[in-house]
């Protein structure tokens, strides 16, 4: 699951090691990559909600 | 060693001619309010940032075309990504984003803060002209650009302020939280007056605001800066600092003018005060689109000069001047101008530029169509 989530957080930056791609198309199943990166911009969306709502205040 | 004299000079030079540049007005104002230094200190901020990564950027790919050129043996690499490379030049412009990103905010905040205003003032775009409203105080006039048709044809000498000139400025204090409140009644305008860091757009339908508050007292000049038609350039800002003291007595005055106006649509009007009365409407408001002499510009505006329609429809004209045409550029100055204005203006055009007609049309006429 770490191993996930690093991944996604990688696409989010927009740099991945070369190892590290070829293992998650070897090893992972889509469906997580998906559902985890769903998740992590819901999070992503709602964090600078909350930023912007702080900073305006 | 000799080439690095010479990089060191090149810099020197460039730096020293951009600020010579700046220092002749090619740069923003640094302007009169405490968020116009604001945003000028982050328009240099961002500027000088800009330049140093461009001395960096630039520095590193001429220094590596050179030193690395062919002529000298240079073998290129062959090799595919670098994660840290790729992790370096990612988070140092995010860095920088952020950086630029957090005083840019706190200025954002700052300008939209429109609240505890001691004045506020309705800012309306009309083609082409601005209405300035001192909301609650029964106060309102047009504002015209003043400069002289012959220095736009050339056929006169163009003056100091050529095109940043109006009949009636817009008089604000200084010292005090002026709040604008931006609309339009036509198309979208934009009102700008560089030195008070305002350029906001006046959209019909729509109330946008703005504010500022003015450190010094003086004459601050501004345009249109929405593209709005034929005149877009001809409807200029004029704002006019005056100290507290000097304001109240000239809204007091103003008030008084205005009172003086609304007793007029009370009394018997003769037709001489109404002409020249009108004729100053006229040429204030009408002639930039019907010309002074009424020819107009037809087929968009009509001349009104010898119009038969004109002169057969009275209560026509009456409604189209109070209601303007929908789907024309014609509008309506129902809001703009005063029933005495309107009156007097419909009465010139009726006996102007031989419409002898002989109508006298009263203010309390229009006064009671207005209601």
């Amino acid at each position: 699951m770490w191993q996930v989530i690093k991944s996604v957080l990688a696409a989010f930056f927009g740099v991945q090691k070369e190892q590290q791609r070829k293992k998650d198309f070897e090893e992972g199943r889509p469906m997580t990559f998906i559902i985890v990166g769903l998740l992590m911009a819901l999070v992503l969306v709602v964090g600078i909600f909350l930023l912007a709502t702080t900073a305006a205040e | 060693m000799r080439n690095l004299a010479g990089v060191v000079a090149a810099i020197g030079g460039s730096v020293w001619l951009t600020r010579s540049a700046l220092a002749d007005g090619w740069n923003m104002p640094l302007g009169v309010t405490d968020v116009s230094r604001d945003i000028h200190g982050l328009h240099m901020t961002i500027f000088w940032i800009c330049v140093v990564i461009g001395i960096v950027v630039f520095g590193v790919m001429f220094y590596s075309l050179f030193r690395y050129r062919r002529s000298r043996g240079a073998k290129s690499a062959h090799f595919h990504e670098n994660t840290t490379v790729e992790v370096i030049w990612t988070a140092i412009p995010l860095l920088i984003l952020i950086g630029m990103a957090l005083p840019a905010t706190a200025t954002l905040k700052e300008m939209y803060d429109a609240e505890d205003a001691d004045l506020d003032v309705m800012v309306t775009g009309q083609q082409w002209r601005w209405h300035y409203e001192y909301l609650g105080e029964d106060v309102s006039f047009i504002s015209n650009m003043s400069t002289p048709r012959d220095q736009i044809d050339g056929a006169a000498a163009k003056g100091e302020n050529y095109l940043l000139e109006v009949d009636q400025p817009l008089v604000l204090p200084v010292d005090r939280k002026v709040r604008f409140l931006l609309t339009s009644d036509d198309v979208v305008h934009s009102w700008w007056v560089p030195e008070l860091a305002v350029k906001q757009d006046a959209i019909p339908g729509f109330v946008n605001e703005n504010w500022v508050r003015i450190e010094e007292p003086g004459t601050y000049r501004g345009q249109c800066t929405e593209l709005c038609g034929r005149d877009h350039g001809f409807m200029p800002v004029v704002v006019e600092a005056v100290s507290p003291e000097e304001f109240d007595t000239w809204l007091a005055e103003r008030k008084e003018a205005a009172a003086r106006e609304a007793s007029g649509v009370d009394r018997e009007w003769g037709m001489d005060e109404l002409m020249t009365r009108g004729q100053k409407v006229y040429e204030s408001v009408c002639a930039s689109c019907h010309q002074v002499d009424g020819s107009g510009n037809p087929p968009v505006f009509p001349a009104l000069a010898n119009n038969p329609t004109l002169m057969e429809e009275r209560d026509r004209h009456i409604s189209t001047v109070i209601n303007g045409v929908s789907g024309a550029p014609m509008p309506a100055f129902n809001s703009t101008l005063s029933p005495v204005e309107i009156a007097a203006v419909v009465t010139y055009e009726r006996n102007a530029w031989g419409n002898e007609t002989g109508d006298i049309v009263q203010p309390s006429e229009i006064q009671s169509q207005l209601e």
